[in-house]
């Protein structure tokens, strides 16, 4: 089954043949877990790099300093080993190059966000996807632990395997 | 924070939404030479996730133009056109489609029709805001759109989108037109109305 990952939304799977996704990332960045022995997988669509005010609880997983933490551990509690994690990070584009506006260049700052996070997790980031202006697709594979991207205008490419 | 828009405040801007965008359709229809059609806005509160969903076909491709607003209103206009009706738009103004020009061209369009747009709603609330230059993508929908709610997102999970759509009569193109608010920029927009 295809489960949806929407902007601020996170889920992880054990369930053999669940497909994570998220479609159409722009400056958002989707940061895929994957421990391929214990069957685990998980994905966090990330919309901006630190939490500012006093959002709802449910609103937490838009920002990195949140969702990082909240995905690694999610994933160690549906039994993957913190040893075994393997991070993959797609999106973060600038879409709209060039523009005078720098809130519109959040892309960029995501992903140092997610990476400086995920480091501090001591997590190995095994494969990115990253940057440039194109919007992307990315699948993680539950049962084989595949993270595959798709770019605007092309095909799905595995990214990692 | 939590912000949530009662139906009275909703209504209201969806009626600034409508008198902006119907000088944003006279000005297009000025520049294209062709009568425009408006479609009744529309004024949604949304979860980002729901927002998007609600623009439509996350993989689909699609022109995204923005123009941003400084001044007394933080937030964005974005105009949205199918690859096939910009090209339209493109012979429409005698500019050869998928040609080095056509992104100016259609960026040209935006410009004049979103400075249409924010300049009716500076009049309407007093605001002294003014549109930065456009910027143009041509990608999937879900991407373009997020990347725009990002950039104006805060604490808050609400966006406000108000939008309409331009159509061009006698050649079955039209252009979707949003005005995405910051949410410190919806909250002034009401108390500029007297709703805050």
């Amino acid at each position: 089954m295809e489960t949806m990952v929407r902007m601020g939304e996170l889920a992880i799977s054990d369930t053999p043949g669940d497909v994570l996704v998220s479609l159409g990332l722009g400056s958002c960045i989707g940061l895929a877990l994957v421990d391929k022995r214990a069957g685990v997988a998980g994905l966090a669509h990330i919309v901006l790099p630190a939490t500012t005010g006093t959002p709802k609880p449910e609103a937490m997983n838009k920002f990195a300093d949140h969702a990082v933490p909240a995905l690694v551990d999610g994933m160690v509690e549906r039994g993957a080993s913190r040893m075994f994690l393997q991070a993959s990070l797609v999106g973060g584009a600038s879409m709209f190059a060039g523009t005078a506006s720098k809130t519109l260049e959040v892309g960029s700052r995501n992903a140092v966000a997610v990476r400086e996070q995920i480091a501090r997790r001591r997590v190995p980031v095994v494969a990115e996807a990253v940057g440039g202006s194109r919007g992307r697709t990315v699948r993680v594979d539950v049962t084989s632990g595949t993270v595959s991207v798709r770019e605007a205008g092309g095909t799905e490419e595995v990214l990692a395997a | 924070m939590s912000i949530e828009y009662t139906d009275v405040q909703l209504d209201a801007l969806r009626e600034l939404a409508n008198i902006g965008s119907g000088k944003a359709s006279t000005a297009l229809s000025m520049l294209l030479g062709r009568a425009v059609d408006i479609s009744v806005p529309k004024a949604h509160a949304l979860s980002f996730a729901d927002a998007v969903e609600a623009a439509g076909d996350h993989e689909q491709e699609v022109t995204g133009i923005v123009l941003g607003i400084v001044g007394d209103l933080d937030g964005v206009v974005l105009l949205l056109i199918t690859p096939e009706d910009a090209d339209t738009v493109c012979e429409i103004l005698g500019v050869e489609p998928g040609s080095e020009y056509a992104p100016s061209a259609l960026g040209e369009v935006a410009n004049i029709v979103g400075s249409s747009y924010i300049n009716a709603l500076a009049e309407m609330t007093g605001m002294a805001i003014e549109p930065t230059p456009p910027a143009t993508a041509t990608d999937m929908l879900g991407a373009i759109v997020e990347s725009v709610l990002a950039g104006q997102a805060h604490a808050g999970d609400v966006a406000l989108m108000l939008d309409s759509e331009l159509a061009v009569e006698g050649s079955d193109c039209s252009i979707a037109f949003m005005l995405v608010p910051s949410e410190d920029g919806v909250g002034e927009l009401l108390e500029r109305l007297g709703l805050g």
